[in-house]
């Protein structure tokens, strides 16, 4: 790639990541723009990766090659496009059928197995070899055995929620809360994670290599707004002042 | 007065925190504070063990399936992974089912194998987007080629001297996920627990304790998660990079939201009662 395909890239991904940020202050034309074009690339984008990539190698390439077989596959799923057409929507059962069966036949078993069976035997596996454990791990297999109990009463509606089952129960919501919170904390961290990811880019294209992308467009965003903002003054009725 | 004041600060333009917290990300970026990432998670942990223990020449599947969506917590992961399969002179092989992968895929290995000398087809090879994982993974069971019949580059991918006596999941050493989706669940269904294949995984912060159920059972053998995670590896590779370095802000925000959530807690408490 050429060293100024490079800059205009640059100059590209800082002004829309600013663009998008923007909208923290207030909603205005640039972040219209940037959202409208994201929309818009994205479904460029889902439009290639499905000719290119199943299309074309997985239905054009081998019907040339005459391997006839994938018309099979092929107008199965071509018939789910039918149910936008009432008079001949019965088509679209031919590949739903197709799909649940091969669907549930797959993944019935393998979910039994991975996550019914095996989580109902890692909570008492370590129970059968206790002489081994040590007190910490004896503690750590108890918490789970008691997390997993309680929560089931907790999703058990079947038996009237008082006495000792609503204790029990009881005992499964802070086991709920406990995750709830772990869950929430590290989807805080993901999003900061993410954060430093643009402001890390952002940081990299306001380089004299970048020509100083990120602060000429940071400041054109903030002339924007104090212009517009003044503008919004004078004319009061028309105004969105926050 | 106490209590005028609090009422006021509660009532601040929300827009005055999303500065304090852009900074807060921002200025580490500008000037490390090279805060030190002490505690290594044993998940992590597991994975680098993991590695560790194949011997030189064993081959390993990654399975990279995150975009630039995901790119700040998972690329650092993936960089690590490749990093210490190259220092060990492991074989790699890589799998995708993100179309967005492939470039970031191209960023991890035209990096890397210029730091390690390595050579493509002989030390790793890159296998094309695949859609459906599922049935991928199942015919990978029994003959990789009868999918993977070519590498990314258009060359018969049995011929090629890293695919060497790789024919299914029972030649890999290990198998590693990365990934920003739920696809780890479907590689332990469809591989780690019907066919025993070690598996290990790097997933978001977000996901990251979903998956605590898999590594109590061993279904996993460990679990890199978010760019903590991501920190962890460095550290133990003794090779900082975007992991480590994004420590630093995340640690300042950390700390601004743990203040900021005590103050608000005290602050309510002191308005009710005062």
């Amino acid at each position: 790639m050429s060293h100024t395909w490079m800059i205009a890239g640059g100059w590209l991904a800082a002004g829309l990541t600013i663009f998008i940020f923007s909208f923290l202050y207030k909603d205005n034309p640039f972040f219209k723009i940037a959202e409208h074009l994201y929309l818009g690339a994205g479904m460029g984008w889902w439009f290639q990766v499905y000719l290119y990539s199943i299309w074309i190698p997985k239905v054009a390439d081998p019907l040339r090659a005459h391997q006839w077989a994938v018309l099979v596959p092929a107008v199965l799923g071509v018939s789910l496009v039918t149910q936008f057409f009432p008079k001949i929507s019965w088509v679209s059962r031919y590949g739903f059928t197709f799909l649940m069966g091969y669907g549930a036949g797959l993944a019935i078993p393998t979910m039994l197995s991975t996550n019914f069976m095996s989580q109902i035997y890692g909570c008492i596996q370590p129970f059968t070899d206790v002489s081994h454990m040590t007190r910490l791990g004896m503690l750590n297999s108890l918490i789970v055995a008691v997390g997993t109990i309680a929560v089931l009463f907790y999703f058990f509606f079947s038996v009237e929620n008082k006495g000792a089952v609503k204790k029990i129960s009881n005992i499964g919501i802070y086991f709920l809360m406990a995750y709830f919170g772990t869950t929430f904390g590290n989807t805080v961290m993901a999003r900061f994670s993410l954060l430093y990811g643009r402001f890390d880019e952002l940081y990299s294209y306001s380089g004299a290599n970048y020509f100083y992308a990120t602060q000429v467009l940071l400041a054109g965003m903030v002339a924007y707004f104090l212009v517009h903002g003044l503008l919004a003054k004078k004319k009061p009725e028309g105004g969105a002042a926050n | 007065m106490l209590k005028k004041t609090l009422e006021l600060l509660f009532n601040i333009d929300r827009r005055w925190l999303f500065l304090l917290l852009a900074l807060s990300i921002f200025i580490p970026i500008v000037r490390p504070l090279g805060l030190p990432n002490k505690n290594i998670s044993a998940d992590v942990r597991h994975v680098y063990e993991k590695m560790n223990s194949l011997p030189p020449g064993s081959f390993i599947l990654l399975s990279l399936d995150y975009d630039p969506s995901t790119r700040p917590e998972l690329h650092p992961q993936a960089m690590a992974l490749v990093r210490q399969a190259f220092e060990r002179n492991l074989r790699v092989g890589v799998v995708t089912f993100i179309p967005g992968s492939t470039g970031l895929i191209d960023e991890v290995f035209s990096t890397l194998s210029k730091q390690y000398n390595k050579v493509y087809g002989k030390d790793y090879v890159i296998f094309p987007y695949e859609p459906n994982i599922v049935a991928v993974l199942t015919q990978m069971a029994s003959n990789l080629y009868g999918i993977y019949d070519k590498d990314k580059y258009g060359n018969e991918a049995a011929s090629l001297p890293v695919m060497k006596g790789i024919t299914n999941y029972k030649d890999m050493g290990l198998v590693v996920d990365v990934t920003g989706t739920s696809s780890i669940d479907i590689w332990v269904q469809y591989a780690g627990d019907k066919y025993n294949v070690p598996l290990a995984a790097g997933v978001t912060a977000i996901s990251q304790p979903s998956y605590g159920p898999y590594l109590q059972t061993g279904q996993l053998k460990g679990l890199i998660g978010g760019m903590k995670g991501a920190a962890d590896y460095e550290t133990l590779l003794n090779a900082p990079g975007k992991g480590t370095s994004g420590i630093d802000a995340l640690n300042l925000a950390h700390i601004l939201v743990v203040v900021l959530i005590v103050f608000s807690n005290l602050g309510l408490f002191l308005v009710k009662y005062l």
